[in-house]
């Protein structure tokens, strides 16, 4: 149950986090859309901000271990708030609170488990240079696990803001649990006014995709 | 031999006016106007559209231009309407970026564009 449990939580925290150079939520009154799809896990959700610094959502994700033999569902609301932001004439610093709460449903257990996940997330970038980490707590009945992550990356050169700017992005995030390895994927993205795509291979030789979209 | 002056006196007008119209010596209501506004934090794509987005929506805005190398934000004022820069700047603000400088600029946003893509 606990694997179940961390992988689910990682799940869940790897969809609240990929969103470097913007931060989990977009403008004002704008709806954010997201996948994120390997084999191992399969996630999409979307939120809307409601204020400059408050959004809501909605998500879902198809996971499965590394055996492939441990497989689960998870449907969330989120919450995600700006707590802080630091703006200086090259750069911008952000702490983000995220929650999130649903039901998990697992081939292992009868019933679906109400889910808590609060967590946090803190990011520094530049035009040409990104850094961020975040962790999370992801509790359910009988489950207590910590998860946490990190990213950083440069940008091959700036751009306007018309123009498609490439990015090469290492993520490195723990899947105590699910697997014991830490995985590590290298990921070429392509960043532009309203999108981003990233594509990459982890160290465990699976190939990763994640969009983003801001409507 | 009346007609015929009057005749020459109403193509002399037409031809002034057509040359005054065209030069814009006479035509302050085609005089564009632009608030420049220098913006810390904006340093991604994301943040450029979200303040673009946010500043279109303004009832008194023709275009929005944003340079995220200069930092820079131009908002243009639709003809004959005038732009307010306490409300730009709150409205930067409210979308979490940090305005530094505020200026009115005679010049269109297309002007604006041009300068910076000749000076980089």
């Amino acid at each position: 149950m606990k694997v179940a449990s961390v992988a689910l939580a990682i799940c869940l925290m790897a969809g609240l986090t990929n969103v470097a150079n913007s931060g989990p939520m977009g403008y004002k009154g704008s709806t954010m859309a997201m996948g994120d799809f390997s084999p191992n896990w399969k996630e999409a959700w979307v939120n809307q901000a409601v204020t400059p610094r408050d959004a809501f959502g909605a998500g879902g994700v198809a996971m499965q271990s590394d055996d492939k033999k441990l497989t689960r569902k998870f449907s969330e609301l989120t919450y995600t708030r700006l707590l802080s932001r630091i703006n200086a004439e090259h750069s911008q610093a952000n702490l983000w609170l995220l929650a999130g709460m649903g039901s998990v449903t697992g081939n292992n257990f009868a019933d679906g488990k109400t889910m808590l996940a609060p967590g946090v997330a803190a990011d520094y970038e530049t035009t040409r240079f990104y850094i961020s980490a975040s962790a999370r707590l992801y509790r359910a009945q009988g489950i207590n696990h910590d998860f946490l992550s990190a990213r950083t990356g440069l940008s091959f050169y700036e751009v306007d803001y018309d123009e498609t700017q490439p990015w090469l992005i290492v993520e490195a995030r723990r899947m105590r649990g699910l697997s014991e390895k830490i995985e590590i994927t290298p990921m070429l993205r392509l960043i532009h006014n309203r999108y981003f795509v990233e594509f990459g291979v982890n160290n465990m030789q699976q190939g990763r995709f994640n969009f983003m979209y801001i409507f | 031999m009346k007609t015929f002056n009057q005749f020459h006196t109403i193509k002399l007008v037409a031809a002034c006016a057509a040359i005054v119209w065209a030069t814009g010596t006479f035509s302050p209501a085609l005089a564009a106007e632009s608030i420049k506004a220098t913006v810390n934090g904006m340093v991604c794509a994301f943040c450029a559209q979200g303040i673009e987005k946010t500043l279109m929506k303004m009832p008194q805005t023709k275009a929005v231009f944003v340079d995220l190398k200069k930092k820079i934000v131009a908002v243009e004022a639709k003809e004959g309407q005038s732009l307010d820069g306490k409300k730009i700047s709150a409205e930067i603000k409210d979308a979490g970026y940090d305005v530094v400088k505020l200026e009115t600029v005679a010049l269109s946003v297309d002007d604006i564009k041009a300068a910076t893509k000749t000076k980089k």
